[in-house]
């Protein structure tokens, strides 16, 4: 609907060109969305993923510099995907363990890797980009129609990913801790492992998505995902997913995640200045949880 | 009362420490099949310090666990529900947030035949209709349809809560303050679940400050104070003074 709002107030917002801009952007924000959507349902939070991004990003661009020209181009950038997925694997890791070992909430613990993760990414990076891989943004444009294959290959991930919230026994599981962790421990579900299991599950996706902005941009740049966090955050709450924990579903965070891309980009398209953008973002978070909790205040009685 | 069976549960000498505080100091029963046992004290008396070291919560510090004869040791609640020990404990027994069917099995979800079970996806349609009926075989009546545990008022949470418990309990249930917060008419209904349960041969451990109910529904009671068993008769020996000055230390 907003999309052909926009449409209307600008023609141009329709064409392949604009549609494809606007699913780039989406695609981007999506496996964030949906990592943090696990984290979420589980009942905890996680503010690390957009660190999560720049610091695989960093990393798989170095080591990717080291072996440019020394293997095809295929190799070089499978070898960078896996990077950037251990990668976000330790940052997930540290944070299953300060949060289920250490017991620090959720919040404090994903603030520490948020913060330590950034921080490193910067020390390696000297502040700039690293690596400049012209191929890959070249290769980031092929695909079929207004879908580039990398866009394809998230949507895939996209589908396994809520499948497997919904369908299947680990979902289960997260939606059960999310809802009652008394109860789900009761039911012998080894809580610890599982939320443990959950973070680094949200690193290896946000690592993946540090491996995604470098095929798009050819490089890996300390600042990328710098507003990723809040963004995802916001999509999972316009998406009706409570921050309480055990409710909501990948596809409302999925319309969260269009609804934001597509005012973001709309708004420019009908000449909003940019700087408004934050703006109307937040005020559509707010009409978002402002429902939410008026619908639960009257689920409650 | 010499009872030569032998106890599906036995407790000796069971003592815990959190700290320097003392929550159980030699604490021993011993409870048979379809037998139900209240356990009664004041607030501190070490109820609730009681059930989560026969449910497997925490570790006592000394003393043995005997299951059907054998001793055992608890790592995890899960242990002691493999064991046959089912616990629903005060307010904490269902997920709202999930259906009934997926409250009934949770933990013990039934996959889907197949490849698809062994990557762990769930058979959701069989759960729930298999809910209902085991709810129903304990006298247990929830609306149908996939409605989650939020929808339903408090008296049927609770019966949904415990019906999960005998459904799956193979030896003992214990339920900490089953009655709590459930108006009278719900409370009653609570009480024929608990009876349900003991012709099916359960054990029950009802956990109750409503002391009427106790009497009304126990076989045996233990008084728990301060830490120690101070009494442990059958409940006709009890009536509701007697038990309130045992309770509270006021008698003898």
């Amino acid at each position: 609907m907003l999309y052909f709002y926009f449409g209307f107030r600008n023609t141009r917002f329709f064409t392949t060109g604009e549609t494809q801009n606007l699913i780039v952007d989406f695609a981007g924000l999506v496996l964030l969305a949906i990592a943090e959507t696990y984290v979420i349902v589980s009942g905890g939070i996680d503010l690390s993923i957009g660190s999560t991004v720049a610091l695989s990003g960093v990393v798989g661009a170095s080591v990717m510099n080291h072996y440019q020209g020394h293997m095809s181009q295929t190799n070089l950038l499978l070898l960078g995907t896996l990077i950037c997925a251990l990668v976000g694997f330790g940052v997930g890791l540290v944070n299953a363990l300060l949060i289920t070992v250490v017991n620090l909430v959720p919040f404090v613990a994903t603030l520490v890797t948020l913060s330590a993760a950034v921080g490193y990414a910067l020390v390696m990076s000297g502040g700039g980009d690293v690596g400049d891989n012209q191929a890959a943004i070249i290769w980031s444009s092929h695909g079929w129609w207004a879908f580039t294959w990398l866009d394809l290959i998230v949507l895939g991930v996209m589908i396994v990913a809520s499948i497997w919230l919904h369908f299947t026994r680990f979902g289960r599981y997260t939606f059960a801790i999310g809802s009652n962790p008394f109860a789900a421990r009761a039911a012998g579900i080894n809580i610890k492992r599982h939320i443990g299991m959950i973070y680094v599950l949200s690193g290896v996706l946000s690592g993946l998505i540090g491996m995604y902005f470098f095929i798009r941009i050819g490089t890996g740049a300390p600042t990328t995902g710098a507003q990723s966090n809040l963004e995802a955050i916001a999509c999972v709450v316009i998406g009706g997913v409570a921050l309480t924990g055990g409710s909501g579903s990948i596809l409302g965070a999925l319309l969260g995640c269009a609804i934001l891309t597509v005012v973001a980009d709309g708004l420019i398209f009908i000449n909003v200045p940019p700087t408004w953008n934050q703006v109307v973002v937040g005020a559509i978070i707010a009409v978002a949880a402002g429902l939410q909790a008026l619908r639960s205040k009257g689920a409650r009685r | 009362m010499s009872d030569v069976r032998t106890p599906i549960l036995e407790l000796r000498n069971i003592t815990k420490s959190y700290g320097s505080v003392r929550a159980l100091t030699d604490v021993s029963f011993k409870a048979h099949a379809g037998e139900v046992i209240g356990l009664v004290g004041d607030n501190g008396a070490g109820k609730s310090t009681l059930i989560k070291t026969i449910s497997g919560v925490h570790n006592p510090d000394s003393g043995q666990l005997l299951v059907d004869g054998v001793e055992r040791h608890w790592k995890s609640p899960h242990d002691s529900m493999q064991a046959g020990i089912e616990t629903l404990y005060q307010d904490s027994g269902l997920a709202p947030d999930l259906t009934i069917g997926s409250n009934i099995f949770l933990g013990r979800e039934v996959p889907r035949r197949g490849l698809l079970g062994k990557m762990g996806f769930l058979d959701q349609r069989q759960m729930e209709r298999r809910a209902l009926e085991e709810l129903d075989k304990v006298g247990i009546s929830v609306p149908a349809g996939r409605k989650t545990v939020s929808e339903l008022s408090g008296g049927q949470r609770q019966a949904v809560a415990i019906g999960r418990a005998v459904m799956w309990a193979k030896h003992v249930i214990i339920l900490d303050e089953p009655t709590n917060h459930l108006g009278a008419r719900q409370s009653q209904e609570v009480l024929n679940v608990i009876k349900a349960a003991r012709e099916q041969g359960l054990c029950v451990l009802f956990i109750s400050h409503t002391l009427p109910h106790v009497l009304e529904v126990t076989d045996r009671i233990v008084v728990l104070r301060l830490g120690s068993v101070v009494r442990d008769s059958p409940t006709s020996e009890y009536t509701v003074e007697s038990l309130l000055g045992t309770i509270t230390g006021l008698n003898k």
